[in-house]
C-alpha cells in the first residue's frame, strides 16, 4: 500500500524547505521545544525505544537501544550523523539533506540531548558537495537561532554541530572507519568491542545514526511512539525512504510503509522494468544485499522477511535488474567496486575481493571453466564472517548468491565465451572440468 | 599507577582446563594449556591488538561468528574450540589469501627458515592454492632506508612495522598508502625511514619483506647459531641475541626480550654496530711505537713493553677506565693499580668528581628504581639527560609508560628533548644550572603554596605541615632560585603540581648533572629532592643515574673511582680524578693506562688531554680501535676485546648485574683482556695470578659486600638486581643527611655553552659501514631569536669559541632552546665541542663564519 500521508518525505517539495523560515512555518523545531520544555531526556529516550524505530543505515539496529548504551557522565560524548551515504543504489539521504536539512538537525539535536551528547557531527560524503553546502547554510541559521550551541532554547542543554566532509572513501561509512577519518586519521575499520557506544570518536562514547534515522526523531518526539508504530510492522514500524534504481521506468526516492508487497514497489511505484523485460532478480537493500528472483517480488518489504529470505532490507535501496542484464557482468561490476573500496586491512576483504575479481574477468574473457566457480563460490564463504568489518561479506553475499541463483547462466556464459574466443568447448579436452584448476601456482 | 596484581581465571581450550591469568588475550591465554593459536599482526609489545591478519580466529562457545583470540581476553568458564572444522577452514582459508599474493621464493628469501609465514602455512594451511591468477607486481627490493631494504610483494600487511613507528618509537613515519590489494607501506613524503629505533620493524616482520642491508644474503638459517650476551655500546645494556656463523663472525643482533631491561626492542646502534667488530681497521696485533709510528710486535714483545713502562712509572701511573669495561676488567685493573703499582689515579667518570659518601648514598637501594618502575609510576622525572642519545632504549620506555598508561612526564633538561612532546610539563633551564634548578622545585614542592589548589591527599601529609621538609628548602625564594636557574616560574609549578601528591616518582637524571664545579651541590640538591618526593619509600619509587658511560655503574661499584675501593668503600689514599689526571701528567705522574678509553675524543678540555698525553712518558693503551689518543700517544697498544669476545659481567643503571658472554672467537691475536691484567698483576707483582673468567667473577663478588655471593648462575641469561638480594644489605649504610642547600652562584654572562650527546657521534657510527651515513657534523642549536640578534640563518657556518679556541658548526634554529644558550655535540670526530668544555659553564662568543 501506498501510504494514505507521507511522513518523512512530507513538503519535501515545498519551495524554500532548505531554509529555517520556511521549515519553522511548516512547524519545524516544535518537536526540538518540546523534547526540551515537556520531556526529560529519559522520556525522549524511552518514546524513541517505543517507537520500534531501526537504524535505517543497514544493520537495523534499534535506534532508541543504542541511544541507551551511552553510558551516563560528565565526559564529553558525541553524536555522529552517518551522511556517507556510499551503498550503491542509496540516495534517500540525499534527498533529505538536500530538501529538508532542519529536519536531520533537529533530530540531531533532540537525539544528542536524549543520549547525553554535548558534540555532533555530520559526517557527509565528499561528492555530495550540494549538500554539503546546504547543511553548513542550515547549521549556521540553526546556531543563529539558538538551536544549536550553549543553552539551547536557554535550557541547560548544549550541543554543537560540525559537518565534516568525507574524501570519497566507501569503508568511512562503516562506523567505526568513520570515526578514523573523523579523527584525521586513515579511514579504516576498528576492532570491535570496545563499541563506540562506549569508546568511539577521540575514545569517548559515541551514538552513531543515518540520516533518515535521525530525521524520524523530531516526528516520534513531535506524534509519539504509538503514531509512528501505527503503520509498518511488529518488528518493523514506521515508514522507510526506498530507493529504487536500476530497470525500473520510474526510479527514485518513494516513501513506503514498512511490510509492503515488494512488487507493489517495483511495479506500482517504480513502473516495473522496460517494455518487454522481466525482472531477472533484484537487490533489497542495496548493493551488498543477496539478489532476490523475480518470484520473491511477493514477499513483503520489511527487515525481518528480507532476513528471511536469504537478503537483508540494508538501506532500503531496491535495485532492479531486468533479463537484458548478463549475470558475469553484474557480478564483475559489483566485485569490482568492492575491491576498489577496501581499505586493506584484514586479509580475508583485501585479498578475496581481489581474487573474486580476477576469476571473474577470467570468466568474463572465457579463460575459465565450471570448476572455477567452485572456487569462487569457496572464495566467497572463506570471505563471510572471517572479515574485521563487513565490507567484504558485502561483496561475498551478493556474488554468492548469484553464483548460486545463476549457475547455469555462469556456465554458459564460460561456455559461450571460449567459443567466441576460439576456444575449444570445454569436452574437447577430453577432461573433467576440475583438472583444469589446481595448478601449483602458488 | 600500582603494579596490577595478577588473578587468574579457568577456561577450557580444545576440551582442556586451563588457568590463565585474567584478562589476557586468548592468544596468551592458550598458551597456559599448550595450545597454539597462530598469529601474524599481534604482537602485544605494539599496543592494542588490530584484528587485522585474522590468522587467529577460534570458535567460543555462545558466540555465532569465529572471534579473534588476538583480542578477546579470557573470562572465568569461557570455552574455546581451536580445531573445530570451522576453525580449520578460516585458518586454511586466510593462509590461502595471504599466499595468494605472496611470491614463493622462499629459496632465496633471507627470512626463509625462520619465517612465521612458512611455519604457519605448513603448521596451519591446506597445502595447496586454487590460485592461478597473475600476482601482484612491485618496484623491488627497494630502499626503504640505508638500513632497511623493503619488498612489498612478500609484505602481507600485517601492520606491525607501521605500529612500531605510529605507537612505539612514535616517529611517525611509516603509513600504508592506497588502499585494497594496492596497499603498501612506506612513509609519507617518500623519505627514507630514519630513526633511531628503524631496525626494530626487520625483527618485527613476520616475512622477507623488511630485510636488514647489512644482514640480505649474508647467511641462510641453518649456517648460523643464536648466542646471547649484552650490548655494552650504550647503558641501556639491551639483551641480545648475536646470530654468529663459524663461531668467527656477528652476522646480524637481534633483541632478546628481557622486560626487565630492554623490552625487546634495539636501537639502530646496538642492532647494527656489529659490523664494526669486523672493520677492517680493528686492532689486531700487539703494538709499539717505534720511529714516531706504531708496528705490530709479538706479544711477548708488546707484553715485555708494557711491564718495563708501568714497572717504571709505578706508582706515578694513572688510568683511565673507558665505560665499556666490564666489572671484572674494571675490578683486576683497579687491583693493578691499587695493589700493584700503589696508585689511586684511576678514573671510569668523565665529569669530575663524586663524593664518597655521595656515591654510597646513590647506591642505596630504596633510592634506587628498576627500569620496570617506570611503566607503573605516578610521575616520571627526567632531569639532565637526552634519553634517545644516552640511553635509547628507556626513551622508548618512556614513551610507553606515558602512553600505555598515562603516566604524568616532567622533561627538566637545558635542551629541548625528544620527549617534550609527551611531556605533561617541561622545565627549560640554562647549560649547567641543575643546581639552582632543583633548589627551585624543591622550592615549589617543599614551600607548599598556601594557594596549592590540590587538597591534600588522605594519609600523606601535605607539604605544608611536613615541617621537617622545610629544612631542606633552599636558601632563597622559588622566583630567585628559578631566576638563577634561568627557568620559568610556571613551568617549574606545573612541573611541581604533577609530582606532588603523584604517589611513587621515578627520577632519571643525567651523570652530567653531576658534572662540572657545581656538580657536588647539584647531586646533594636532587637528594634533598628525592627526601621532598619521598623517592626513598619504596613501591615502585626511585631513582635511575644515567652514566655516561655503558658500565659507568658497575665500574663505579667495583673500584674505579679515585675516591672508593671495589665495593663503594673509601680508598685508603685518594687519587686524583681524570681532569687533575690530566695537569698532573708529566708531573708527578708518568705513565697512563688508556682502557678502552680515548679522552680526546670524550673528555672536557681537549687541549688540556692533547697536553697531557703529549707529556707522559709511557701510555699503555687497550684498543680496539686507533683512536685519536691511541694512535698518537700511545707506547704500548693491546688489541682489546669487542664485547662479543668477552667473558665477565655489567651493571645496568639500575643495579642489574648482567653476563656479557663471549660470542665469537677472537680475531687476529686478539687476547682476553682480563688475562692480560692478570699476566701484568703477575709480572709486576711477582706473585702467580692465573684465574679463569669464573675465579675472577668469583674474587671481585667476594671482595665486594653487597655482591656477595652472587654467581654466574644466579646471574643467568637475564641478570640479577642486586638490590633485591640480601646481600644489598652489606651496603655501608648511612641515613640520609640532613641536606641544607646553599645560595647556587650567578649565572656567567653572555650566551652560555651547553653540550649534549650524540647517539650517532660515536666510534661504531664510523667503523660500521652501515650507520656511517649517520654519523654527524658539529651543528649548534640556537634560539630563533638569538640567531636573529647574531644575524645567523639556518645552516650557516658559525664559529662558536672561548679564549681564542674555535669550534665550527652549522647553525641549526631549534625552538625550545631557551634564549642565551648555545648547543654543541660532544664526540663527534671533528670539531668536537670537548674543545670548549672544561668542566665549569662557560660563556662563548658565538659569530658567522
Amino acid at each position: 500500500m501506498p501510504l494514505d500521508e507521507l511522513r518523512l518525505m512530507k513538503n519535501i517539495n515545498e519551495p524554500g524547505l532548505a531554509g529555517i523560515e520556511v521549515y519553522e512555518r511548516l512547524g519545524g523545531y516544535q518537536a526540538l521545544r518540546k523534547a526540551l520544555t515537556e520531556m526529560e531526556p529519559e522520556e525522549v529516550l524511552h518514546e524513541l525505544e517505543e517507537s520500534g524505530l531501526r537504524g535505517r543505515g543497514g544493520a537495523g539496529f534499534s535506534m532508541g537501544k543504542k541511544a541507551s548504551f551511552i553510558p551516563k557522565g560528565t565526559m564529553d560524548k558525541y553524536l555522529c550523523c552517518n551522511a556517507d551515504e556510499s551503498e550503491p543504489g542509496t540516495f534517500k539521504d540525499r534527498l533529505l539533506m538536500q530538501k529538508n536539512p532542519h529536519r536531520l538537525i533537529e533530530g540531531i539535536v533532540i537525539g544528542a540531548i536524549a543520549a547525553g551528547a554535548n558534540k555532533a557531527f555530520i559526517y557527509i560524503r565528499g561528492e555530495y558537495e550540494l549538500q554539503a553546502e546546504i547543511l553548513d547554510r542550515a547549521v549556521a541559521e540553526a546556531y543563529e537561532r539558538g538551536y544549536l550551541g550553549d543553552r539551547i532554547l536557554d535550557s541547560e542543554h548544549s550541543v554543537s554541530l560540525v559537518v565534516h566532509r568525507g574524501a570519497g572513501a566507501y569503508i568511512c561509512g562503516e562506523e567505526t572507519g568513520l570515526l578514523d577519518s573523523l579523527e584525521g586519521k586513515r579511514g579504516n575499520p576498528r576492532l570491535k568491542p570496545p563499541f563506540p557506544a562506549n569508546q568511539g570518536l577521540y575514545q569517548g562514547p559515541t551514538l552513531i545514526n543515518n540520516v533518515e534515522t535521525l530525521c524520524n526523531v523530531p516526528l516520534i518526539v513531535e506524534n509519539g511512539a504509538e503514531w509512528f508504530k501505527s503503520v509498518g510492522t511488529e518488528k518493523s514500524s514506521g515508514t522507510k525512504i526506498v530507493s529504487v534504481s536500476g530497470n525500473v521506468r520510474r526510479p527514485g526516492n518513494y516513501e513506503i510503509e514498512l511490510g509492503m508487497r515488494s512488487g507493489d514497489i517495483v511495479y506500482g511505484l517504480a513502473g516495473g522494468p522496460p517494455e518487454g523485460r522481466r525482472v531477472k532478480c533484484w537487490f533489497p537493500g542495496g548493493s551488498s544485499a543477496p539478489v532476490l528472483l523475480e518470484e520473491d517480488l511477493e514477499l513483503a518489504y520489511d527487515f525481518e522477511t528480507m532476513a528471511e529470505a536469504g537478503s537483508m532490507l540494508g538501506s532500503g535501496s531496491l535495485i532492479v535488474v531486468d533479463d537484458s542484464v548478463p549475470i558475469v557482468s553484474l557480478a564483475l561490476r559489483l566485485a569490482e567496486f568492492y575491491r576498489h573500496e577496501s581499505c586493506g586491512k584484514c586479509t580475508p576483504c583485501r585479498e578475496g575481493t581481489n581474487w573474486t575479481v580476477k576469476m571473474l574477468e577470467r570468466i568474463d574473457h572465457g579463460e575459465a571453466t565450471p570448476a572455477d566457480l567452485d572456487v569462487m563460490a569457496d572464495v566467497q564463504t572463506n570471505i563471510i564472517g572471517n572479515c574485521l568489518c563487513v565490507l567484504g561479506d558485502s561483496m561475498a553475499m551478493p556474488v554468492g548468491s548469484m553464483i548460486e541463483k545463476f549457475r547455469d547462466e555462469f556456465e554458459a556464459h564460460i561456455e559461450e565465451a571460449r567459443r567466441r574466443n576460439g576456444g575449444l568447448p570445454l569436452a574437447a579436452h577430453g577432461g573433467r572440468a576440475d583438472e583444469a584448476v589446481g595448478s601449483p601456482a602458488a | 599507577m600500582p603494579r596490577p596484581e595478577q588473578r587468574f581465571v579457568t577456561f577450557e581450550i580444545d576440551g582442556r582446563e586451563v588457568s590463565a591469568p585474567q584478562g589476557a588475550m586468548l592468544v596468551d591465554a592458550a598458551k597456559y594449556g599448550d595450545v597454539e593459536i597462530p598469529v601474524f599482526c599481534y604482537e602485544p609489545k605494539l599496543g592494542q591488538p588490530v584484528g587485522a591478519c585474522r590468522m587467529c580466529l577460534v570458535e567460543i562457545e555462545g558466540i555465532p561468528k569465529l572471534q579473534t583470540a588476538c583480542s578477546t581476553a579470557v573470562k572465568d568458564g569461557m570455552v574455546v574450540i581451536t580445531t573445530s572444522d570451522q576453525v580449520k577452514a578460516a585458518q586454511n582459508a586466510v593462509v590461502e589469501f595471504l599466499l595468494i599474493n605472496h611470491p614463493l621464493d622462499c629459496p632465496v628469501c633471507d627470512k626463509g627458515g625462520e619465517c612465521p609465514l612458512q611455519d604457519i602455512s605448513f603448521g596451519w594451511g591446506a597445502g595447496r592454492s586454487r590460485y592461478i591468477e597473475p600476482k601482484r607486481h612491485f618496484k623491488k627490493p627497494i630502499e626503504l632506508s640505508p638500513l632497511v631494504a623493503i619488498d612489498r610483494e612478500r609484505c602481507i600487511l600485517c601492520y606491525r612495522c607501521v605500529r612500531f613507528s605510529q605507537e612505539v618509537a612514535e616517529d611517525y613515519q611509516l603509513v600504508f598508502l592506497e588502499r585494497a590489494d594496492h596497499t603498501y607501506v612506506g612513509t609519507h613524503d617518500g623519505h627514507p625511514y630514519v630513526g633511531p629505533f628503524s631496525g626494530n620493524i626487520v625483527e618485527l616482520c613476520p616475512v622477507g619483506a623488511l630485510t636488514s642491508t647489512a644482514y640480505r644474503f649474508r647467511a641462510r638459517p641453518w649456517d648460523i647459531e643464536g648466542s646471547g650476551s649484552v650490548c655494552t655500546l650504550c647503558p641501556s645494556q639491551c639483551n641480545v641475541e648475536l646470530t654468529v656463523r663459524d663461531d668467527k663472525k656477528v652476522l646480524r643482533v637481534l633483541a632478546r626480550d628481557n622486560v626487565e631491561v630492554d623490552d625487546g626492542w634495539l636501537c639502530d646502534k646496538g642492532r647494527f654496530g656489529y659490523q664494526a667488530f669486523h672493520a677492517a681497521e680493528r686492532v689486531l696485533e700487539p703494538m709499539i711505537r717505534e720511529g714516531g709510528g706504531l708496528r705490530p710486535v709479538s706479544w711477548e714483545r708488546a707484553m715485555a713493553e708494557a711491564v718495563n713502562g708501568l714497572d717504571r712509572a709505578d706508582e706515578g701511573t694513572a688510568a683511565i677506565v673507558g665505560g665499556e669495561a666490564t666489572n671484572e676488567e674494571g675490578f683486576l685493573l683497579q687491583f693493578l693499580m691499587r695493589e700493584v703499582l700503589g696508585s689511586p689515579h684511576l678514573d671510569s667518570r668523565i665529569g669530575g668528581p663524586i663524593d664518597a659518601e655521595t656515591a654510597r648514598l646513590l647506591a642505596r637501594p630504596d633510592l634506587t628504581a628498576a627500569v620496570s618502575d617506570i611503566d607503573h609510576a605516578g610521575a616520571v622525572l627526567v632531569l639532565g639527560t637526552e634519553l634517545v642519545d644516552e640511553a635509547p632504549i628507556l626513551d622508548l620506555r618512556v614513551r610507553k609508560a606515558v602512553r600505555r598508561s598515562g603516566v604524568p612526564l616532567v622533561v627538566a633538561t637545558s635542551r629541548p628533548s625528544s620527549l617534550d612532546p609527551n611531556a605533561d610539563a617541561v622545565v627549560r633551564y640554562a647549560p649547567g644550572s641543575e643546581e639552582a634548578l632543583i633548589g627551585a622545585l624543591i622550592a615549589e614542592l617543599g614551600g607548599g603554596p598556601a594557594e596549592d589548589p590540590r587538597p591534600a591527599r588522605p594519609g600523606r601529609a601535605s607539604m605544608r605541615e611536613a615541617p621537617e621538609l622545610r629544612k631542606l628548602r633552599p636558601d632563597g625564594d622559588s622566583g630567585d632560585l628559578a631566576r638563577l636557574a634561568g627557568a620559568e616560574e610556571d613551568d617549574l609549578r606545573a612541573a611541581a603540581g604533577l609530582l606532588r601528591g603523584a604517589g611513587p616518582v621515578v627520577i632519571l637524571w643525567g651523570e652530567r648533572v653531576s658534572r662540572g664545579d657545581r656538580g657536588r651541590q647539584a647531586v646533594a640538591a636532587l637528594l634533598a629532592l628525592t627526601r621532598v618526593l619521598d623517592v626513598n619509600s619504596g613501591g615502585g619509587s626511585g631513582m635511575i643515574e644515567i652514566p655516561t658511560g655503558s658500565n659507568g655503574r658497575g665500574l663505579r661499584e667495583v673500584g674505579c673511582l679515585p675516591n672508593l675501593k671495589a665495593g663503594l668503600v673509601d680508598a685508603d689514599v685518594a687519587g686524583h680524578w681524570a681532569a687533575q689526571i690530566a695537569q698532573n701528567l708529566g708531573h708527578d705522574l708518568s705513565g697512563l693506562i688508556l682502557f678502552q678509553a680515548d679522552p680526546l675524543r670524550t673528555h672536557p678540555d681537549r687541549g688540556a688531554w692533547e697536553r697531557a698525553l703529549d707529556r707522559a712518558t709511557f701510555v699503555l693503551a687497550f684498543a680496539d680501535f686507533l683512536d685519536e689518543s691511541v694512535s698518537r700517544f700511545a707506547n704500548v697498544v693491546f688489541p682489546a676485546e669487542a664485547y662479543p669476545e668477552k667473558e665477565g659481567t655489567v651493571t645496568h643503571p639500575d643495579g642489574r648485574v648482567q653476563r656479557v658472554r663471549q660470542a665469537i672467537g677472537r680475531p687476529g691475536s686478539v687476547r682476553a683482556q682480563t688475562s692480560l691484567l692478570l699476566e701484568l698483576i703477575t709480572a709486576l707483582s711477582g706473585a702467580p695470578f692465573d684465574l679463569t673468567p669464573a675465579q675472577v667473577t668469583r674474587l671481585m663478588t667476594d671482595t665486594i659486600p653487597f655482591y656477595r655471593g652472587l654467581t654466574l648462575d644466579e646471574i643467568g641469561g637475564r641478570g640479577v638486581r642486586w638490590q633485591d638480594r640480601d646481600a644489598a644489605g652489606q651496603l655501608p649504610q648511612t641515613p640520609l643527611p640532613e641536606i641544607r642547600l646553599g645560595t647556587p652562584p650567578e649565572r656567567p654572562k653572555g650566551m652560555l655553552l651547553g653540550t649534549a650527546p650524540s647517539l650517532w657521534a660515536g666510534r661504531e657510527t664510523q667503523h660500521a659501514a652501515s650507520l656511517r651515513f649517520l654519523a654527524p657534523r658539529q651543528r649548534a642549536e640556537l634560539s630563533a631569536d638569538d640567531a636573529r640578534k647574531l644575524g645567523v640563518a639556518p645552516g650557516d657556518e658559525i664559529e662558536v669559541s672561548v679564549n681564542g679556541t674555535t669550534v665550527r658548526a652549522r647553525a641549526a634554529l631549534r625552538s625550545g632552546v631557551p634564549a642565551g644558550a648555545v648547543f654543541l655535540i660532544e664526540g663527534t670526530s671533528e670539531d668536537n665541542a670537548t674543545l670548549l668544555t672544561n668542566g665549569a659553564v662557560r660563556a662563548v662568543k658565538v659569530r658567522r663564519a
